[in-house]
């Protein structure tokens, strides 16, 4: 019963990624200074949407670890889950994000990168969340969700000050601002459509991915448990 | 004028290509990550659901 | 009150005096970076005052590096960290101790260095030089704080000291644009650093508030 719900649920995500796809390119009026050029803005934007959601989820999951590892342990193992599908879903997204973005720039503005508070920001979550996501990996012992889950809080202060710190250096160094205004100038309708079509496709494309990541997640918890039940067994 | 056409479409087929091609390599990695687990589990005579 | 801090701190200093290793190796290495800087970005004329400030902070961020990856090794290496977990005083003064030693250790280095730098960028501050002393202790101490800290998550690691640099450098970014931009503010005299000097000072709080609070639970997770 399970299993017909998911794969019903990924047949309508890939539809919908179909239809918003074809709203993107083929229902969506041209652009007028971008041209062609800014429907890559409907990939762009909801996958940044997406890539913060999931940072955030990460967020949570690393405090939600930390503050039930003593008393109720299988919500922090269900806690740690979420913290890594999170870190590695959102940084596939953020690289999407990354690499749409300068394609974009380069077309609409000339240039493919400008250090601006969004553009620095962005990269500064990709590194801080693949550091955490090599930490994970590399970090030996038994106390490696612990030590994750304190990074993943470091990295998540130094979000918004690496935000701020940015905004005060543009108000003193003014510099080209990708993506212009906080609209970007959407306001034709058929445009709109086209773009809450994408929001909704890559959320429930990567709501799917995040499931999945987490239930290998779960699944390997419950192996290495198993595991080192054995050897103590043994 | 029609070059700068050309180009800007060229672009679009990149990004929407390349972000793609980023999803289904990641779904594909994850297939694999997760083959690798149940392989690892059943050897050990051990029920993996 | 702090006795075991002062213990800690004294046992460290007294370390490194008698040794002083860590302080050669530093001193070296940001002089190393500085002449590399030299050659790769000609430091003549007007040019040398805007990328001095620059050069100067990532020599102390090389510099410091090649500290912090011993920062925990002496204490590894004799089970101290097992005997500081059985003693009843709290983790976190030993780590205050560790980064009050450590900067001390960089501060040495900058001090040092500094005529050797204005030597080599012929540089003459057009700003508020005695701002200096406020910038570079605030930054040293941003970036020794959470380098000490990141050292003991990455103590187990295979691939310790590569992994140290990987996980501090993100987190460390708005303290090195807000350092950079204070001493160049300060060297060229063409902007008011007040802004950053803040902006370190804030970073400087948050994040060593973070550790205090959260080196009990790295401390006792190894």
């Amino acid at each position: 019963m399970k299993k017909l719900a998911i794969s019903l649920y990924a047949v309508v995500t890939v539809a919908l990624l179909g239809w918003a796809w074809y709203q993107a390119i083929y229902v969506a009026p041209d652009e007028q200074t971008m041209h062609e050029a800014q429907r890559i803005f409907y990939y762009h934007v909801p996958s940044a949407m997406v890539a913060f959601l999931f940072f955030a989820i990460s967020l949570a999951g690393s405090v939600g670890y930390l503050a039930f590892r003593r008393n109720r342990a299988e919500w922090a193992q269900i806690s740690d889950a979420w913290a890594l599908a999170g870190a590695e879903v959102g940084v596939v997204f953020c690289t999407v994000v990354l690499i749409t973005g300068p394609l974009w720039g380069r077309r609409a503005w000339g240039i493919w990168w400008t250090w601006d508070a969004r553009l620095t920001t962005t990269l500064v979550l990709w590194l801080i969340y693949v550091s955490y996501l090599l930490l994970r990996r590399f970090a030996a012992g038994p106390q490696v969700q612990t030590l994750a889950a304190v990074l993943g809080i470091f990295g998540a202060l130094d979000v918004p000050i690496v935000y701020m710190s940015n905004r005060w250096w543009r108000t003193q160094h003014p510099a080209p601002v990708f993506g212009g205004g906080s609209d970007s100038g959407v306001k034709d309708p058929a445009m709109l459509a086209a773009f809450g079509w994408n929001v909704l496709a890559w959320l429930a494309w990567g709501l799917l991915i995040l499931a999945l990541r987490y239930h290998v997640e779960r699944h390997h918890q419950k192996i290495a448990a198993q595991d080192a039940q054995d050897a103590l067994d043994a | 004028m029609d070059q700068r056409a050309i180009l800007d479409h060229q672009f679009v087929i990149a990004a929407y290509a390349i972000t793609w091609a980023i999803q289904l390599g990641y779904l594909a990695w994850l297939g694999l990550k997760w083959r690798a687990q149940q392989r690892n589990a059943r050897p050990k005579g051990r029920a993996t659901r | 009150m702090m006795r075991a801090l002062w213990t800690h701190l004294v046992k460290d200093l007294r370390i490194e005096w008698r040794s002083r290793e860590a302080i050669n190796s530093m001193l070296f290495f940001a002089l190393l970076v500085v002449v590399l800087f030299s050659i790769a970005f000609d430091p003549r004329g007007a040019f040398s005052q805007q990328i001095a400030g620059g050069v100067l902070c990532v020599a102390t961020l090389f510099a410091s590096v090649s500290a912090l990856n011993q920062a925990w090794a002496r204490e590894i290496r004799h089970q101290v960290l097992d005997a500081q977990r059985m003693a009843p005083t709290p983790g976190a003064e030993l780590f205050l101790a560790k980064v009050l030693a450590n900067f001390l250790f960089v501060t040495v280095v900058q001090v040092i260095l500094a005529p050797v730098f204005l030597v080599f960028y012929n540089l003459h501050i057009e700003g508020q030089a005695w701002l200096l002393a406020v910038v570079l202790p605030l930054g040293t101490w941003a970036l020794v704080a959470n380098g000490t800290f990141f050292a003991a998550l990455s103590i187990r690691s295979r691939n310790r000291e590569l992994l140290l640099p990987l996980i501090l450098f993100p987190i460390f970014i708005p303290a090195l644009l807000a350092m950079v931009l204070a001493t160049t503010a300060i060297l060229t005299g063409e902007s008011d650093p007040t802004l950053w000097i803040k902006l370190l000072a804030g970073y400087d709080i948050i994040f060593t508030t973070a550790s205090l609070l959260l080196f009990e639970v790295v401390f006792n997770a190894e």
